[in-house]
């Protein structure tokens, strides 16, 4: 059985190689963590789903308090402005720039800016001054309201897959902002497009943890980014129970055990070493704490 | 198959007693107090706080009433015991309802099962012998109801653990709620008639196969009902329905989370 290699890249600042994944953002509709600068610092392809656009929009200046809220929101003055990611020893610092100074940045830092590439959705979500405000930046705005069989999450990740070819997409992998927390039905579907595309790798985010689907098509490999996640974490039979499971590197690892609803699932478990590994007769979401001091 | 009858009774100011609504219980969770927790304290007969619930109640119910003095709020929501593994609850804190008389319970020393589970058993065992004690014919499973605050967001895990508790305890109404909304089980040994107190809850809603998938549900009242539907997770679960009328009914060959919105405004 192939292995599938899992490592949380995306919360760590981008290193100077180019990254062998291809990440893609989604902001959907609850606070934005408090990472998603550095989030967005990777992703290639950033996707509002419709009132992810008013999150951004209010939620983004207020990790920059000491700047102009229309300066991050703007691409327009990237000449004169640029926020950095740096790494010291691990440590996250964001630097940027007063006055308007043109500001040189070594070791590999990236610009971003907050602008997406599109907005989709409902449109039942977004503010108007909102709306107005990045269809004025040129972002193109795709009203999907007429198909009411799929959740807003699901409209952007396909969207996200169509646009990619076969090449970029066998390294895809989208990183889902603000997807849980809030309507316990809505943190249900977005869970569900996980299994949907089951194919794809997809990680769910919130400001305490992150989730993704463990197939139960391949073994598993979790390499621990131990600066920024961790050390609770869970494995969770959603879905279906699962005969036999085993793991390595938890606190309490599972032995070929079942695990079901009603009765034992793992949860409030520690990973204790750098690699987890997880085998399962089922399709398994894997669950880890985000660290609160990145 | 008999039916069970669930109303959310628990979110609207107490009305006169009625014989055939159950006996509130409240767990407090150690996240956010619910905006609405005073009307749920109301009803509740017995109140447990789960270890740092305690710091959300000493924190959160004084802004609930910022025109009274906080001590005096934290003196009038006193709990009859605080239970669990005493590791999130401040010094402070705990210090504060010891003073008050309030027992303490450090269950530490068992590991295997969540502060939900361990203060869920506690309520089951206090219940019966209130009941016993208060003489009533009500059977077992309808005799009473455990609310429990702030049982959703935060870490998935502990959500995860949380609905667990729900299919543990399946004999038992448990509700988890949080400030948007409430999840419940429907299990398959009933048919299930909802009532819909729409003053404090809906419209949005959805049932959720969570533990094992379902070959044929059926419903009435949503806006988009199920007629001997299959719902599973990598298929179709109902998510962002509506509730058109004020009665739903659910049938299920598989246990079901109910989940509905909380209104905003009330």
């Amino acid at each position: 059985m192939e292995a599938m290699r899992h490592s949380s890249t995306f919360l760590r600042p981008p290193a100077d190689a180019a990254a062998s994944s291809f990440y893609a953002l989604v902001v959907l509709n609850q606070r934005l963590p408090r990472f998603a600068p550095v989030l967005w610092s990777h992703a290639r392809l950033r996707v509002f789903a419709d009132g992810g656009a008013n999150r951004v929009y209010d939620g983004m200046p207020e990790l920059f308090p000491e700047v102009d809220p229309m300066e991050i929101r703007h691409s327009y003055f990237r000449t004169k402005f640029g926020f950095g990611f740096l790494s010291y020893h691990g440590l996250i610092s964001v630097l940027y720039v007063k006055n308007k100074a043109t500001y040189y940045v070594s070791g590999g830092a990236n610009l971003r800016w907050y602008k997406p590439d599109i907005i989709r959705g409902d449109m039942d979500s977004i503010r108007p001054e909102v709306k107005e405000f990045y269809i004025n930046l040129g972002v193109p705005i795709d009203d999907l309201s007429n198909d009411q069989d799929t959740t807003d999450l699901h409209k952007c990740v396909a969207h996200i897959c169509e646009s990619m070819d076969e090449l970029d997409k066998s390294n895809l992998c989208i990183l889902v902002a603000g997807a849980l927390g809030g309507r316990f039905d809505h943190e249900a579907g977005n869970i569900n497009v996980l299994y949907k595309f089951s194919n794809i790798r997809i990680v769910l985010l919130s400001n305490d943890c992150l989730i993704q689907l463990l197939p139960k098509t391949h073994c598993h490999e979790i390499h621990i980014q131990s600066l920024a996640e961790g050390p609770h974490c869970g494995l969770v039979p959603i879905g279906a129970p699962s005969t036999s499971t085993t793991t390595t590197g938890l606190q309490w690892d599972l032995t070929d055990t079942g695990m079901s609803f009603g009765s034992l699932i793992s949860t409030s478990n520690i990973v204790l070493a750098e690699k987890i590994t997880v085998k399962s007769d089922t399709d398994l979401l894997w669950t880890i704490s985000i660290k609160k001091g990145i």
